[in-house]
């Protein structure tokens, strides 16, 4: 008998929680913004966006396997996509989540890395993963738009 | 037997029962992430190729529409994204095929959630917040106190002042030396 209510109990939980999740999940703090900022426009004039909050949304292009720490939502023009970089283990992104919409709320960070501090980080990331780094092929200094994440809604 | 000892068993045995689904869920998760480095935990991914015949559409719709068709999927996608001009990439739910226009080379990529050890590693790593915070420190508190009321379970040669003595200083000693190997070497 305690078996059977067990068992109930545990199917009506399973169903709780997986009707909960069909709605779309909210990760990180809560989003504050009401009106969304374009990508392109962010990506057309970074620096007037730098350091400030914004909200955006799009499709969920791609998304870190590992660790869940980020993920790329597509912009509003072709080709274009901005990375939403979040705190290892405050926010988790699931990797189902690619292919999923988003609406995502945070602070544009624009910064650019010189040629040895590129070399620097290739290294550093080919030693801890394994893989083949050619510091020849860093030739300029690079510059990365991306968000520091603190919220999401993603459906 | 005392009633210090008597109670003390009493509680290492009860809480025991009562820990032993959750010592199971962060001992088998814990396993898991601890390899993170090596695998996805929390989901499997299985690649398979296709080949379709290139797409010649010019916007980005007839692109879309051309690939659906040469692909044979009735469906819509939930998204579709180009990351250059000569790829599209159509979402479906855990599903997302790579098409590469000029050549029709495809990667479909599969993702599935690892039933139950998803689960485990969600509760794991406190993925809920909000109240699981809360249950996951009594569960820790619960942890601190079967510890201790273990070392006083048995007394005698078995007990700490005997055989448990040592195993105790082993167990301490493990993280010591390897932190001190770790700072030092």
């Amino acid at each position: 008998m305690f078996i059977k209510h067990l068992l109930s109990l545990l199917i009506i939980l399973f169903i709780f929680t997986h009707n909960s999740f069909a709605a779309g999940k909210s990760y990180g703090k809560k989003i504050t913004l009401k009106k969304t900022t374009k990508i392109s426009h962010i990506l057309a004039e970074p620096k007037k966006f730098d350091g400030k909050k914004v909200l955006v949304e799009g499709p969920i292009v791609d998304v870190c396997e590992h660790r869940g720490c980020w993920m790329k939502i597509g912009s509003d023009k072709e080709f274009e996509s901005i990375k939403f970089k979040v705190d290892d283990g405050v926010i988790v992104i699931p990797m189902d989540a690619k292919g999923k919409s988003a609406r995502a709320e945070g602070i544009v960070s624009v910064k650019t890395t010189s040629v040895s501090e590129q070399i620097e980080q290739g290294k550093k990331h080919a030693k801890e993963t394994g893989e083949e780094f050619d510091a020849s092929t860093i030739t300029e200094p690079k510059t990365v738009i991306m968000l520091k994440g603190e919220g999401a809604v993603i459906k | 037997m005392g009633i210090v000892r008597k109670w003390n068993n009493i509680l290492h045995r009860d809480i025991g029962y009562m820990i032993v689904a959750l010592t199971l869920v962060y001992g088998i998760s814990g396993i898991a992430v601890n390899h993170v480095q090596d695998w996805n935990p929390n989901f499997s991914k299985e690649q398979e190729f296709l080949a379709i015949q290139p797409i010649h559409g010019q916007t980005r719709e007839e692109i879309i529409r051309e690939s659906l068709s040469q692909l044979q999927i009735a469906e819509e996608p939930d998204n579709a994204f180009r990351p250059d001009s000569s790829t599209l990439e159509l979402f479906f739910d855990g599903k997302t095929y790579t098409i590469d226009l000029p050549t029709g080379n495809v990667l479909v990529e599969k993702i599935q959630q690892r039933r139950v050890l998803y689960e485990m590693n969600q509760l794991h790593l406190n993925a809920p917040k909000e109240w699981w915070t809360y249950i996951a420190d009594v569960y820790a508190l619960s942890l601190i106190i079967v510890a201790i009321t273990g070392l006083f379970v048995l007394k005698g040669k078995n007990g700490i002042t005997g055989r448990g003595a040592w195993l105790t200083t082993i167990g301490i000693l493990i993280p010591v030396c390897y932190w001190l190997y770790y700072l030092y070497f």
